[in-house]
């Protein structure tokens, strides 16, 4: 365990290593290094937390398996104000800071080698039909939209401390692009809300000496034309109260630098959303230093495991996939690795034919192995993204080349049924419709006791979820994960079978000892 | 003392001087375990989202698999195909499977038990098909398993039927014979036979010595946990092993409350499997020496102390232990169904529960201070002795051990 309390207050070290000198290419080199912190060679990414967990991995498992730079986490997932609690003081807030561990850390459990990245929203965000105002943004918590004041975020980060903050930028979401007038909004808010943090942080009593949090500003996803005062400032007044930069919009990147070069020293995190490796390697060749890539445990819960490796290892006449679909029946009885060569722990100690199962049982376990080799996979691909441009700019940009030839541009679907889907991420988009569920029904009985004609299909009633399944189920009854499973029949003072989702847990709890 | 078959060992350690409780290590092909012990359940070849590592971590050297969920996925083929159970999930320690018989009368209530075997439905396509003692054994085979189980004809034990009940005992016999007939693995599989005979203790003991005649390396007690009174069911226990041989190991199918398998290991019962820990880690259950505590509840929302103080399982742990993860309820109750994580922390935690009860019995066994680690244990879950269970009170007398009066 680190000890936080010795921390100097510089917040973060970014030094570039090697930067590219030919034409047409910014990549470089560097390392990015924390105080107690594993120091982070970039070009790297972080993973995407949900709720302060990299989803379906335990903690001890984070801490030996995933090779990331760190972990980015949303301060709309662990705040929400569950009605009949609306007056309680947000628990996270309460944390102790205990053994010197930062707060956020210390909640969500995360590994003290791993640094931390907090924004106010997750990435991608789901829009708000509320929208922002002068002094807040609207946020989607698992118990609903709430309101989150820019003071709020600002005292959110004070106490809970993480390693990098992104302050909060006037940001819309959703595919329709702003108006250039609400474009030019959200650069004059942006502008006024991180003028106003340093402000606050300088009035404070600690001043900026106990600053041990790292600001990564932000890059508005719009042109460069429209936000280029907020990015002047940036420049000209903030350039050292700023850590880094957080990027909506890679393409300002190249104006910005030409004409901020204060500002190139500045490691450079995307925050775009990248949904594969051909973007990340564009972006690196952009000049981009980490990426948060929330396609990972996308891909994970798909079912797919990832099998690009960078170079591209085979010359064939035909694309390479990106990845392969576990649940094919191609996989029922293979005992190779999920990618060949692969050592990470699901591929060392398992093989496709057990991982194709866990997906076909809907075992949890599954998604933990798929999670533990895809981060593995993506974790590889930088580490040989930054041995490619240890050679030389030329050897990284032919290697790209050829991966952009060798590869199909996406991920394949994958046709195994999903873990869950976070139902409160999916409410609320364009005006509180929920997003068809992605899972079909699991099996059931038909009917009660004795009757019926064995097992057949559940439909699900109207607004109900699916019945109680004998195989392994998850389904989403108003955000709640809310799980049924094949051991319904064992040996247990349980009825087996139950009629309902909520039954379960009624019957759960009352068949509890005492 | 100890005995051997061809690939079971059984050493008793130590006998509780009060009651019928024993301290043994029983040797199996994958390895030594501790008795009594716990065996959790990897229903379909995984224990709910940890990873074998994980299990492994936790001191679990026996798992279950659940035969009838194998046999369905990922089916026998594939077994066969892979090399077994151990290999297809990773597990280098030891497995028992069960017959498949249960789940089938249980999950499917259609199934129709006949001589030959039990006839269900397919949950895949509703095609007839029919479970024999034969081809229940010839899946355990594929799968491998340290011990396999014998078919047994399963009533529930409040069946009033005394006529069917007697029927379904002298089958479970008759079947009996016919796996061991059909077993290929003698050598590397123990079949393990069970006693039924539902709450008729006269009838229990008469299984009992037709099914020790025929000389299995452990012995089952079978049929319990099925809504009987808890009652019936200590008397059905302690029927069974008095007259169980000393050198076998004995196990209630099952088992898995902690006051139960206090109460059971007492009588003189070793080994105990149930879904109950991992499964109600999933409702956002902890099972902890005080009780259970459901950490969905908004008392432990900003409640910052581990699951259970002074717990040592990888979530509990001092956080400035070696290994510790430095979980909280806090955090617990702030993903309890909502991230999958959260459910297998709690079962990384009951497991560890449930694993180091039967750990602390059986040291308690070995040095002759098991009487005083179960009244502990009674009253460290309850507030007084008013609201101990009756049913556990009065079991433990007939073993020697007032809980009341002390
Ligand atoms: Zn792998
Ligand atoms: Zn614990």
């Amino acid at each position: 365990m680190t000890n936080d309390s010795q921390e100097k207050p510089t917040a973060m070290v970014f030094e570039v290593l090697k930067a590219a000198i030919i034409d047409g290419s910014a990549a470089r080199l560097g390392r990015m290094a924390l105080a107690g912190r594993r120091s982070v060679d970039t070009p790297n990414y972080l993973a995407v937390a949900s709720r302060g967990v990299v989803p379906h991995m335990t903690p001890d498992n984070v801490g030996k398996y995933l090779h990331s730079g760190g972990v980015y986490m949303a301060l709309e997932e662990v705040i929400e104000r569950p009605q009949q609690y609306s007056k309680r003081q947000t628990p996270i807030y309460d944390t102790p800071t205990s053994h010197g561990r930062r707060p956020l850390h210390s909640f969500t459990a995360m590994p003290s080698d791993l640094m931390t990245v907090l924004s106010a929203r997750r990435l991608p965000a789901v829009p708000s039909p509320m929208g922002n105002s002068n002094a807040s943004i609207s946020i989607f918590t698992s118990t609903g939209y709430q309101v989150l004041t820019t003071k709020e975020y600002q005292n959110a980060v004070e106490t809970l401390r993480p390693d990098i903050a992104i302050p909060l930028a006037d940001l819309t979401y959703g595919p329709i692009t702003p108006t250039s007038k609400r474009a030019l909004r959200m650069a004059e808010r942006t502008d006024e809300w991180l003028k106003n943090w340093f402000a606050d942080e300088d009035a404070s009593a600690d001043g900026p000496q106990q600053r041990d949090v790292a600001v990564f500003a932000p890059v508005l996803p719009v042109s460069y034309s429209i936000q280029w005062e907020y990015l002047e400032r940036l420049s000209e007044e903030l350039s050292t109260r700023i850590a880094g930069l957080a990027v909506y919009n890679p393409d300002v990147l190249l104006d910005l630098l030409s004409d901020y070069a204060n500002l190139a020293t500045l490691p450079r995190l995307s925050v775009s959303a990248v949904t594969t490796p051909h973007h990340i390697l564009r972006q690196i060749s952009l000049g981009f230093d980490a990426f948060v890539l929330p396609f990972i445990n996308l891909v994970s819960d798909a079912g797919i495991a990832m099998t690009f490796t960078f170079p591209p290892s085979q010359t064939t006449p035909t694309l390479l996939p990106l990845g392969v679909d576990l649940s094919s029946p191609a996989c029922k009885t293979s005992l190779a690795p999920l990618s060949p060569n692969c050592t990470c722990y699901a591929c060392t100690a398992h093989h496709a034919a057990y991982v194709h199962h866990l997906l076909g049982a809907r075992e949890m376990l599954g998604w933990t192995l798929l999670q533990t080799h895809n981060h593995t996979v993506v974790a590889a691909f930088f580490a040989s993204v930054r041995a490619a441009l240890a050679q030389g700019e030329e050897a990284f940009e032919g290697a790209a080349h050829q991966f952009a030839l060798r590869y199909e541009p996406e991920f394949p679907a994958g046709t195994g049924e999903r873990p869950r889907a976070r139902g409160y991420q999916f409410k609320g988009e364009a005006g509180g419709e929920v997003k068809p569920k992605l899972n079909k029904p699991a099996w059931g009985k038909l009917d009660g006791e004795g009757g019926g004609l064995g097992l057949t299909r559940v439909r699900a009633k109207k607004g109900v979820a699916p019945a109680v399944a004998v195989a392994a189920a998850a389904v989403v009854v108003a955000g709640e994960l809310v799980e049924s499973d094949a051991e319904g029949g064992a040996r247990l003072e349980t009825p087996p079978v139950s009629d309902g989702v909520a039954d379960v847990d009624a019957q759960e709890l009352n068949s509890l000892p005492r | 003392m100890s005995a051997s078959s061809v690939a079971l060992t059984f050493e008793l350690v130590a006998k509780c001087s009060t009651t019928r409780a024993r301290a043994s290590t029983m040797t199996l092909p994958h390895g030594p375990v501790n008795l009594p012990l716990f065996m959790p359940v990897a229903t379909q070849a995984s224990l709910k989202g940890l990873t074998p590592e994980q299990l492994e971590n936790t001191g679990c050297r026996l798992c279950l698999n659940n035969t009838y969920h194998l046999g369905l996925k990922p089916g026998q083929e594939v077994l066969d195909a892979v090399g077994g159970a151990h290999k297809f999930q990773g597990w280098n320690h030891n497995i028992l499977t069960d017959s498949g018989g249960f789940q089938m009368v249980s999950l499917l209530k259609l199934a129709t038990v006949t001589e030959e075997g039990v006839r269900f439905l397919s949950p895949h396509d509703g095609t007839p098909m029919l479970l024999t003692p034969e081809h229940s054994i010839s899946l355990q085979n594929s799968i491998g398993s340290d011990i396999i189980m014998q078919l047994d004809d399963v009533l529930v034990t409040t069946s009033p039927d005394k006529e069917r009940m007697r029927e379904a005992m002298l089958r479970s016999v008759r079947w009996l014979d016919r796996c061991i007939a059909a077993h290929k693995n003698p050598d590397r599989q123990n079949l393990f036979c069970i006693i039924q005979g539902g709450l008729d203790l006269e009838m229990r003991r008469e299984c009992c010595a037709e099914m020790v005649a025929r000389d299995t390396p452990g012995i089952a007690i079978g049929g319990l946990s099925g809504g009987e009174a808890k009652d019936d069911f200590c008397r059905v226990v302690g029927a069974c092993t008095q007259l169980l041989p000393e050198l076998k190991p004995r196990y209630v199918m099952g088992i898995g409350y902690p006051e139960d398998l206090m109460v059971c290991v007492a009588l003189g019962a070793d080994m105990f499997d149930c879904v109950w820990p991992t499964r109600t880690a999933r409702f956002g259950n902890a099972i902890t020496k005080l009780g259970v505590l459901n950490l969905k509840r908004e008392m432990y929302a900003a409640d910052f102390g581990p699951i259970e103080d002074g717990c040592g399982c990888p979530c509990c742990r001092p956080v400035e232990e070696e290994g510790s993860m430095g979980i909280t309820r806090a955090f617990v109750h702030h993903n309890a169904a909502k991230e999958t994580v959260a459910a297998h922390l709690l079962t990384l935690h009951n497991v560890w529960y449930q694993l180091n009860l039967m750990r602390e019995a059986r040291e308690a066994i070995i040095e002759d201070r098991f009487p005083a680690f179960i009244r502990t244990f009674f009253a460290q879950i309850y507030p007084d002795r008013q609201s101990y269970p009756s049913w556990a009170v009065d079991a433990l007398r007939t073993v020697g051990v007032d809980l009341i009066e002390t």
